[in-house]
């Protein structure tokens, strides 16, 4: 069987179209600030039968034939692309991260997966007609299935929420990545078992032979493949054409680990994930690799594939609302309770957990691509898969706005600083004006004002806090739950020895609890990156009003 | 100031760098004005006895020193002996040289590195000659424990009157590639990642400047990468003389090995001489 040249030009032109489609709605949905998946989805519903296929069938079954040579060649591509998805949600995996967290990322997410899989295997195995089950001997292995893709959770999703709420590089963004990172890693390693269970003895291989193929595979690529590429990466890097050989490199490896655990029977994609850790922990992979890698499968194969969910099926006459509402309750809810649930025993008080929760609620790709491959399997009918892909995207769109509201937000110095804690006053010595701010701060902190005074004056005699450009921080470290700054502006500066021998006319008090030792240096920072300027400084001194010089702070 | 180190326990062998490592033992002893504890692990007989005291006294070490034999596992007879005679510092050899007992002897470097009670003090290429430490590196998380270790480190680079002092911190942001998927381009991962950097920087230099050291300029350095590789990198390209980390708060278990914590960088390939306080 060969292409005709008519169906080369056909299928490069329906590629073409998938890929400006994608692009297109894909950019309209990042502008709105919604994932980009999102709109690729969407571009697929158009094309796909539920619109294009609705208002003009002919073109859709010119562009999309679906019983010729060419469905192949694009089911080709979506195999390609899911592998290649896979493979670098792999190399974005950290294991040394989740070292770190373990306990919590443990909790967090082997809770997180059981609650989830528990409400959905248990609604599908309980009603299984309700959830359109079509084989009543395929139950277990249908209710497993559904389980499985409403309790793992995207990365991708998961890390672009925290960027946006600027929380990545922080306590709770570690742990949410690294929780993620695991939730993907035992999410994949359930479904991979499940398939195993499913097509035991259609590979020639029995369910146990499959499995103990498999934990060989687990451990020839986490600890020899790791260690070896590790020694292979720099060499490959510097020798070879960059990035094109490393690229390559991760490419070949990447494969040959699908073919292998597609030929065990559990599914190219684990092979994919797998050897994409292995090859993603190594210290010499530089970040520059990682990102042209995520450029070249998230502008080619990501757009296809993601288009490719809405050629598939018919998204209206399919949308069955009472699956929908079902997944998205149970996925919310399992999710948000399980999580939040294992953040908690894992140490977290309760709003931060419940904002893990939420971060974590967020099914993405991952959600779709298991829709996918169950669907492929005949193990889901259109309605539940149409309904996991709307539960995806669905979480997607609400992991941000939900996570906000509960997120307890590290103090900056524009929220701790009130107009009321602006003082304007005329005292003559460091003492005095230490004095004076540590009364303040006594009332709003319930510690007693001398003990502040005293611990304040023990620090400033250390070494003096007198920054430069009229400006000198007193802080100390106290006993209390919350931060605090006050400051206060000095007709008259005050010697605090700073480095540019200018008295200090801004002073601010900052004490901080006892042991948070990068929140003292992050607010320390926060308030001399604003006295760079001894322009604006003199501007800000001359302003009269605590709301002004409140406001010239913040646009400093 | 108090001794930084009252009590120097080393673990000594017969090999070749066996003398070395007690001229080095013995002169910081002196620099920290320390008791000596000499740990040997093998039977104690006339002969085994005055091969010991052979060096003992050619290294220039006081007779009366305390020396404690003992038998058993390398490694944790020397740990248990150095736990028992209150050692604070214990100094071993990584013997990196001696190709044919390498891994058996690096093996008990390792163990110590891992399992020491104490401070431990891992001396990469003893030498015959010693010579003070002119560059200290040291590696800090923000800590309060590291900022203990930042403080030891410098006391001891001013005893040695070292040239250069720096403090590092690497910090990663694992999976931020991934957010490209997300149509987050590489600009906006540029961005983010250049502010976190500005942060990190001034974070690092506000926590030196917060611990008030005055004698020797602190250089700092904030890199971007894996945790513990890449501040361990940085003191090897840079030619450390010693690199000063903090020992984690629990003990390090085998997973640990197998998927790299932090300091586990450090101690399977060592950056130079490498300090580790606990």
């Amino acid at each position: 069987m060969q292409l005709t040249s008519e169906q080369v030009a056909v299928f490069l032109l329906s590629i073409g179209i998938m890929l400006f489609m994608a692009k297109l709605l894909g950019e309209l949905f990042t502008m709105m600030k919604q994932p980009a998946i999102i709109g690729e989805i969407i571009a697929g519903i158009i094309l796909g039968p539920t619109v294009l296929g609705n208002i003009s069938p002919e073109t859709f079954t010119f562009l999309f034939p679906s019983d010729t040579i060419l469905k192949i060649a694009i089911d080709g591509i979506t195999t390609l692309a899911v592998v290649l998805l896979l493979l670098v949600s792999g190399l974005e995996v950290d294991l040394s991260i989740v070292m770190k967290y373990r306990r919590i990322a443990v909790s967090t997410s082997v809770i997180g997966i059981i609650v989830p899989f528990v409400m959905g295997f248990g609604i599908s195995y309980l009603s299984p007609e309700f959830m359109g089950l079509t084989d009543p001997d395929r139950r277990v292995i249908f209710s497993l299935f559904i389980g499985t893709a409403i309790a793992i959770s995207s990365l991708p999703v998961i890390a672009k929420i925290l960027i946006d709420l600027k929380i990545f590089k922080t306590q709770i963004g570690f742990i949410i990545i690294s929780a993620a990172m695991l939730n993907d890693v035992i999410g994949w390693l359930i479904f991979s078992l499940i398939l195993g269970m499913m097509e035991s003895g259609a590979h020639g291989f029995t369910f146990t032979e499959t499995l103990i193929l498999t934990i060989a595979f687990l451990l020839t690529a986490l600890l020899f493949i790791r260690r070896l590429t590790n020694k292979a990466v720099p060499w490959i890097q510097e020798k070879l054409s960059f990035p094109g050989g490393i690229l390559n490199f991760i490419l070949i490896l990447g494969f040959l680990g699908a073919a292998f655990t597609e030929y065990i029977g559990i599914h190219a994609i684990l092979g994919a994930f797998i050897l994409g850790i292995a090859i993603g922990d190594s210290v010499h992979l530089k970040e520059e690799t990682r990102e042209i890698i995520q450029q070249f499968i998230t502008n080619i194969f990501a757009p296809l594939f993601f288009v490719s969910i809405g050629l598939r099926v018919n998204f209206i006459a399919n949308f069955d609302f009472a699956i929908v509402i079902v997944l998205l309750i149970i996925a919310l809810a399992g999710k948000v309770t399980g999580c939040g649930l294992g953040a908690r025993l894992g140490g977290l008080k309760k709003n931060d957990a419940l904002a893990v929760g939420f971060g974590m609620s967020s099914s993405g790709a991952m959600g779709i691509i298991i829709g996918l491959l169950a669907l492929q399997y005949g193990l889901i009918e259109d309605n539940v898969f149409v309904g996991l892909v709307v539960m995806a995207l669905f979480t997607s769109m609400t992991g941000a706005p939900l996570m906000n509201l509960f997120l307890k937000r590290t103090p900056t110095l524009q929220n701790l600083l009130k107009p009321e804690l602006i003082f304007f006053t005329d005292v003559k010595s460091k003492e005095e004006i230490i004095n004076f701010l540590s009364s303040s701060a006594s009332k709003n902190l319930k510690i007693n004002s001398e003990e502040i005074f005293r611990k304040v004056l023990e620090r400033e005699n250390s070494i003096s806090t007198g920054i430069a450009n009229y400006l000198a921080i007193p802080h100390a470290r106290v006993n209390s739950n919350k931060p605090f700054i006050a400051a206060a502006i000095n007709k008259e500066g005050i010697d605090f020895n700073s480095t540019d021998n200018l008295p200090a006319r801004i002073i601010f008090l900052l004490l901080t609890p006892e042991g948070e030792n990068e929140l003292q240096l992050k607010l320390l920072s926060d308030i001399v990156k604003k006295f760079r300027d001894k322009e604006k400084v003199e501007q800000l001194l001359s302003l009269k009003d605590e709301s002004k010089i409140l406001k010239a702070l913040e646009e400093m | 100031m108090a001794s930084l180190f009252n009590k120097l326990g080393l673990a000594i062998t017969f090999s070749p760098t066996g003398k070395a490592l007690l001229k080095e033992t013995k002169r910081l002893s002196e620099l920290f004005d320390a008791q000596l504890v000499l740990i040997h692990v093998g039977k104690k007989t006339a002969e085994t006895e005055s091969q010991l005291n052979k060096i003992i006294s050619e290294a220039g070490i006081l007779k009366e020193t305390e020396i404690i034999w003992t038998s058993g596992d390398p490694a944790n007879a020397i740990l248990k002996s150095s736990k028992k005679a209150g050692v604070d510092l214990l100094i071993a050899g990584a013997l990196e040289k001696e190709k044919l007992i390498k891994y058996y002897i690096g093996s008990v470097a390792r163990k110590i590195m891992r399992e020491a009670s104490s401070s431990s003090l891992i001396l990469k290429e003893p030498s015959l000659e010693p010579a003070p430490f002119k560059k200290f590196y040291v590696s800090t998380d923000f800590t309060p424990e590291s900022e203990r270790t930042i403080k030891i480190a410098y006391n001891f680079a001013l005893l040695e009157n070292a040239e250069e002092f720096v403090v590092i911190s690497d910090y990663n942001t694992p999976g931020l590639a991934s957010t490209i998927l997300d149509s987050v381009s590489m600009e906006e991962i540029q961005k983010t990642k250049d502010l976190w950097q500005t942060e990190e920087e001034e974070n690092l230099k506000m926590f030196v400047r917060e611990l008030n050291l005055k004698g020797l300029e602190i250089k700092t350095v904030s890199l971007y990468g894996k945790e513990g590789w890449e501040a361990s990198n940085y003191a090897r390209q840079h030619k450390a003389d010693i690199f000063v980390v903090t020992a984690p708060q629990k003990r390090l278990k085998f997973i640990d090995r197998l998927f790299h914590h932090e300091l586990e960088y450090s101690f399977e390939r060592l950056p130079s001489n490498l300090l580790i306080i606990r």
